[in-house]
């Protein structure tokens, strides 16, 4: 959600497809995106290619974008972690506004989709 | 030696970073709510032992968690309810229940402990994933400080959201009042609430590693950050879905 919602802050056209692991998707509309989507994949997949998509990374974009997106993918191995580990639901008032999001990604296949959605 | 010393790494870190991880680590070795500060390193280090713990790699690959029996890699420095919940938080999470959360209370681990645990566990995930995702060492762990829990709750708490009482959004008043801005408290703020110094580490660590409640508000870009938002929330996405996390 909050990457369609950056998108549309800048009037970019992104395709949300993306966050599934479409690099070519990634390409649309985000500078460095293929190889920011690979980075963030190796680190949370914890790939042993991790090496081979920092250096991807960095060759690209530079020292300061790669560190970036390590505090970044680091901030969100925590964040699943605290979400699953407290079992919390989605907000009430992200339910409407992300429904037509997480039928396009098929989050409907996670285990922790078997929460019941607050109401409105 | 200075804890995070990232002047020799290969890459420039932000002043901002190294400044959170050094002051996380000192609140690690002293004592929570809940827990000593030798206990709150040994949960630490089990954190760290739970990636390359037998017993966890065969419950991942199995259908059902509670179908492999087994110990845990660990060096008997915690209570084994607080074990397996370090270990399942750090290697399996998406498969931790309800009914998971309430049998480790009749274990022996109280919901407030679970929390400051969950959030001594992902603060340290969080710091080793950055170290790991750049090819840095780990930081060798604190030394424990001495001391007594405080035992702290907050005066206002619900039991409406998750599995464990949280404060509910109006609450942050009196001792709590810094912990969310007005309008600001997302459940995942909430989550862990219940342990209020667990929340303020959680908002100190974001506020270097991703974005502070106010940068959270600028969707196109944060001039102290090198990524715009976009690729951010790309980032963060993907590692998101990998983790298969709904929320």
């Amino acid at each position: 959600m909050m990457l369609r919602a950056s998108a549309q802050a800048t009037s970019t056209e992104v395709d949300i497809r993306a966050v599934n692991g479409h690099a070519g998707s990634a390409a649309i509309g985000i500078e460095f995106g293929p190889e920011l989507l690979r980075f963030a994949e190796s680190v949370a997949l914890r790939s042993p290619d991790l090496p081979e998509r920092r250096r991807e990374l960095l060759e690209v974009a530079g020292p300061a974008v790669l560190v970036d997106a390590a505090g970044v993918a680091a901030n969100f191995q925590r964040m699943v972690r605290i979400a699953d580990a407290t079992g919390i639901p989605l907000d009430s008032t992200a339910v409407e506004a992300s429904r037509e999001l997480r039928s396009e990604l098929h989050m409907e296949r996670f285990p922790t989709a078997r929460y019941p959605l607050p109401a409105k | 030696m200075t804890a995070f010393d990232y002047t020799g790494a290969p890459y420039a870190i932000r002043d901002d970073i190294g400044r959170e991880h050094r002051a996380f680590w000192q609140r690690l070795a002293r004592p929570g709510s809940w827990w000593t500060g030798k206990e709150r390193v040994a949960i630490a280090r089990a954190s760290r032992r739970a990636w390359t713990c037998r017993l966890c790699a065969a419950r991942k690959a199995a259908l059902s968690p509670d179908t492999v029996q087994g110990e845990h890699d660990d060096d008997g420095e915690l209570p084994p309810a607080a074990v397996d919940a370090v270990h399942r938080i750090v290697t399996d999470q998406s498969r931790i229940t309800r009914r998971y959360v309430e049998d480790n209370v009749t274990a022996g681990l109280s919901k407030p402990a679970y929390v400051e645990l969950i959030g001594v566990v992902v603060a340290v995930v969080s710091i080793d994933e950055f170290h790991r995702a750049l090819a840095l060492k780990p930081e060798p762990l604190p030394v424990p400080q001495p001391g007594d829990v405080s035992r702290y709750q907050p005066a206002m708490l619900r039991e409406d959201i998750g599995f464990v009482p949280t404060v509910p959004p109006e609450g942050a008043i009196g001792n709590e009042a810094d912990i969310w801005p007005p309008m600001r408290a997302a459940n995942v703020v909430r989550a862990l609430s219940l342990v209020p110094d667990a929340l303020r580490d959680w908002r100190a660590l974001a506020s270097a590693q991703y974005l502070s409640f106010v940068g959270m508000q600028n969707f196109v870009k944060d001039e102290a950050r090198h990524l715009d938002r976009m690729q951010m929330e790309l980032v963060a996405a993907r590692v998101s879905a990998v983790n298969e996390c709904f929320y």
